[in-house]
């Protein structure tokens, strides 16, 4: 994902602002990192560029 | 209540479904109703546009048509995947993973939200309505496309069992409990079978009585 969605991206469950964390990254394309509510600290995982916002009740166990 | 109600069975569903879905797809949502709806629709060149529950991308190819700045959101890894084989992971649309009863998007983000295929699938199909009047600029057209009844024998099985259908009375009901004012429905479908979707096109308002300060009591 590109960093500048960071402007219109919210944690699903309190909508308050998320914190990047980046592992990896290629330009301005984050491949692999964290997003991390600043208000209930729900982490949200980036993998292989893809954003997860499901709630945690909705992640699967294990990454398809 | 249908099985589908439940999201984990919601998912395991998708994850078989995907492998056959664009192959059955053009016999309950073909590209003639899909542009039908596109215009319906109404967005322009440049116009920010959410396609909730996206897919395979059907719809999103149709959208790309319109405009370039397309987002698209799914919960199911399996449906993206295919997306993804069509328009690549990082470059013509932007992909997240998400639920549609709790969007991860600012307030007013987006122009326009398109939903097509979906509404059959969500649990609270009122939450989710909800969640894009709050997401898209007031102005803005949020476009769900109902119960694409299956042609085939099979899936109308499956289909009686598992989702949901609602007629022009029961959107009414949703659109309404969601807090939209102004929106018309619109059945369509292919000759054969002129009515099996279910298309509303909803206006954002500008501001609901939830979003103001409550009346203080008078006495």
């Amino acid at each position: 994902m590109k960093e500048s969605l960071m402007d219109i991206l919210c944690c699903p469950l309190d909508k308050q602002d998320l914190e990047l964390e980046v592992v990896r990254r290629d330009d301005d394309e984050i491949l692999d990192g964290r997003l991390v509510c600043t208000e209930c600290g729900e982490e949200y995982p980036i993998e292989e560029g893809i954003p997860n916002l499901l709630p945690p009740d909705m992640r699967e166990e294990t990454p398809a | 209540m249908g099985v589908l109600e439940n999201k984990a069975r919601a998912r395991l569903f998708y994850k078989y479904l995907s492998k056959v879905y664009d192959e059955i797809n053009p016999f309950i949502w073909n590209e003639e109703m899909r542009t039908e709806a596109l215009d319906l629709f109404g967005i322009e060149e440049g116009d920010v546009v959410l396609d909730v529950g996206c897919g395979t991308g059907f719809a999103t190819e149709g959208l790309l048509e319109r405009t370039e700045n397309v987002h698209g959101l799914d919960q199911s890894i399996h449906q993206l995947e295919k997306a993804w084989a069509k328009f690549g992971k990082n470059e013509q649309v932007k992909f997240y993973r998400g639920d549609a009863e709790r969007l991860p998007f600012e307030d007013d983000t987006f122009d326009a939200l398109w939903s097509s295929g979906s509404i059959e699938y969500w649990p609270n199909p009122v939450d989710a309505l909800a969640e894009f009047r709050r997401v898209v600029k007031p102005g803005g057209s949020v476009l769900v496309v109902g119960p694409n009844y299956p042609h085939s024998t099979v899936f109308q099985k499956l289909a009686d069992a598992i989702m949901l259908f609602y007629d022009e009375e029961e959107a009414d009901r949703m659109f309404t409990a969601a807090g939209y004012e102004e929106f018309d429905h619109h059945l369509q479908g292919p000759s054969y079978n002129p009515e099996i979707a279910i298309t509303t096109v909803a206006t954002v308002p500008e501001a609901t009585a939830e979003d103001e300060e409550p009346l203080a009591a008078d006495d």
